[in-house]
């Protein structure tokens, strides 16, 4: 035998035992100590210690509510668990607390006003006081805020962290610079239940989801030809999609359809260039908009009124064109209907007779008034 | 005896360390090796990203061991590595001390410049050790974000970062029209203030400031364009690291051009003058 043969096999003696080395140390104990839900992480070290990294990839230290502050931590990145008070900038965290169970309780200030809610707890709590409205999310009232006693606030805005940290107050970032995935999506109420102690009630909620999407699998694997989608719209200076690693674009796929921004790879709402924009639109069935009915999209023609560019795309011309109704950023305790909602919007043929209730399909034109014309 | 046996086999085995085969079994492997982690990284950024802030030791305990599929690629690259090392080490060894034996054979300045492949071979495992040192020893401060007015203190000092002013350069030309006035260099104004001593910094991105042994980085910043968007607050968030590698990985940097000169002198003066004579 040669030297290189010799070598060859010392060497893969060497990288199996690392590999089975490396794999045989991961117990199922210490596999729930950390947890990795997108960008978001949360690591068990003790009983009384879990860190958390947030969105921001900041990491903050939850400790039980009668624990001694820890001296190798900044005070403004312990948050005592379970958390009391907190206030809220996005929809989409509020709805993660209604799924948890601590809407109630613990909501008590928020960045929009009492009419743009359709959450009832929130426009209970907004009306008795108990929650306030703390501005618009670009000039929070930080007099307010403070007056509110939050323990925690969760925002999507990075430029309030200096204010929150001479005010006292830990924040978590629950935006994430690339877009969250559909195992992120699911998954993101459980980087928010150790902070309120409610894993429980999330475990169960990805279940429910996860038990959507498997029911969704077994419907669309033998649908008919899948349709071309795309979801993002043209605005007056900048061209909105959802990049291929957003959950639609990954739901989509799994839906047995073609998500045609697939290859685009970034941000939620991620800006492309217009042509990128015609040219998947020259090929697509579907076209999911981002804007509602009460912002205009009440229609095809209504939509290509608003940038005629889009008038040429296939989805206006010949396709659908699906928007959303106003309720739906407020419905992410839903997820497991939105899924199903948009799978059957797909898939007509797996869901006959489904009721939508997150999505409307534009008409052609705006219907006529009573008795009058247009 | 037992002593000769024993030294006998430290032989054999320094030996083939040392092999040109092992180099060769070693690039290929690496190869093929890259060829796996260029797969895995893609759309998996958010699993290897967090090893520049919580250091390699973490990573391996966190990401790295509970996403096995996507990552013993990299513990492959690391055993690779290492062994590619010793074995340049090993080979290198080899080389200087038979040069040492023959050095009656060349003149000073001939034997001095025949050392080149050699420096730049020890240069790398300098280089190497740095990085690895980097990810073990560096301490990191996660993102810290800073609005103008705004500043913040460095850990066991009284030094204070003070963030002044956000002057980016924008993309004026035409020949791109969806980034026309998109930010170009994201320019953060610092105030770098330790006791009576003031001195003014410029942030950008590559471009880190260096500050009582940390090493501060632009990591993202808000707005990105000039008019729109919905971020449009001044923000820039920074990562703060004091690393010992630096020096390392400096000063194998410096090791590899010195032996590259040396290189190209040898190359082009000791090689021509010798084609000459013949």
């Amino acid at each position: 035998m040669n030297d290189g043969t010799q070598m060859i096999r010392y060497l893969a003696i060497l990288l199996i035992a690392s590999l089975i080395c490396s794999c045989g140390s991961t117990d199922s104990d210490q596999q729930q100590s950390f947890l990795q839900i997108g960008e978001f992480t949360i690591n068990r070290i003790a009983p009384d210690r879990t860190e958390v990294r947030d969105g921001a990839g900041r990491t903050l230290v939850l400790i039980p509510r009668d624990a001694p502050m820890p001296e190798d931590v900044e005070a403004t990145r312990v948050v005592r668990v379970p958390v009391k008070r907190v206030a809220v900038y996005g929809f989409f965290d509020v709805t993660t607390l209604r799924v948890l169970g601590v809407l109630e309780e613990v909501l008590v200030g928020v960045t929009c006003p009492h009419d743009e809610w359709y959450i009832e707890e929130v426009k209970e709590g907004m009306a008795s006081g108990k929650i306030a409205y703390l501005g618009d999310s670009s000039s929070i009232d930080f007099e307010r805020l403070k007056k509110q006693q939050p323990e925690l606030v969760l925002t999507w805005d990075h430029s309030v962290i200096p204010m929150l940290g001479e005010l006292g107050i830990p924040c978590a970032i629950t935006s994430t610079p690339t877009a969250m995935c559909l195992n992120a999506r699911m998954r993101f109420v459980q980087f928010l239940a150790p902070f309120f102690h409610r894993e429980k009630e999330a475990d169960a909620f990805f279940d429910r989801v996860n038990g959507a999407l498997v029911d969704i699998r077994l419907r669309t694997a033998d649908a008919g030809p899948p349709p071309k989608v795309m979801w993002g719209d043209i605005y007056e200076k900048r061209v909105l999609v959802e990049p291929g690693n957003a959950w639609v674009g990954e739901l989509v796929g799994l839906a047995q359809s073609d998500y045609l921004f697939d290859d685009v790879y970034g941000t939620s709402c991620i800006e492309i260039a217009v042509e990128r924009f015609l040219y998947s639109g020259e090929d697509a069935d579907i076209l999911f908009t981002y804007r509602t009915t009460d912002s205009g999209a009440t229609s095809k023609a209504a939509v290509a009124r608003m940038n005629p560019l889009l008038e040429g795309i296939r989805p206006l011309k010949s396709g659908k064109v699906f928007a959303p109704l106003p309720h739906y950023v407020q419905s992410g305790d839903r997820l497991d209907e939105i899924l199903t909602e948009i799978a059957a919007i797909l898939h007509p043929e797996a869901y006959p007779n489904f009721e939508r209730r997150y999505f409307v399909e534009l008409p052609d034109t705006d219907p006529m008034p009573e008795g009058g014309r247009l | 005896m037992a002593v000769l046996i024993m030294m006998r086999r430290l032989f054999i085995i320094w030996n083939k360390l040392g092999s040109i085969h092992l180099t060769v079994i070693l690039c290929l492997l690496l190869a093929v090796d890259l060829t796996c982690g260029y797969v895995c990284l893609n759309r998996r950024t958010t699993l290897f990203a967090p090893l520049n802030d919580i250091g390699l030791a973490a990573w391996i305990d966190t990401y790295g061991r509970y996403n096995l599929a996507y990552t013993a690629w990299f513990f492959i690259l690391l055993g690779l590595l290492t062994l590619l090392c010793v074995n340049t080490f090993v080979c290198t060894t080899d080389h200087v001390a038979a040069l040492m034996r023959t050095r009656a054979l060349f003149s000073f300045h001939r034997l001095f410049f025949k050392f080149a492949p050699h420096v730049m071979h020890y240069a790398l495992i300098v280089i190497l050790s740095g990085y690895l040192s980097s990810y073990l020893f560096a301490q990191v401060l996660d993102t810290r974000t800073l609005v103008p007015g705004a500043s913040m203190t460095l850990p066991d000092t009284k030094a204070r970062i003070n963030f002044e002013d956000f002057d980016p350069v924008y993309y004026r030309s035409d020949r791109l029209p969806a980034f026309r006035d998109r930010v170009l260099r994201p320019r953060a104004r610092l105030l770098l203030t330790d006791g009576d001593r003031r001195r003014a910094a410029v942030l950008t991105a590559n471009r880190p400031v260096n500050f009582k042994g940390y090493g501060i980085f632009l990591k993202d910043f808000a707005p990105k364009e000039k008019e729109g968007g919905m971020d449009r607050r001044i923000r820039i968030d920074m990562s703060i690291r004091k690393d010992p590698g630096v020096r390392f990985y400096m000063a194998g940097m410096l090791l590899f051009t010195a032996g590259l000169v040396m290189y190209l002198v040898e190359w082009f003066f000791f090689r021509k003058v010798k084609k000459e004579a013949l």
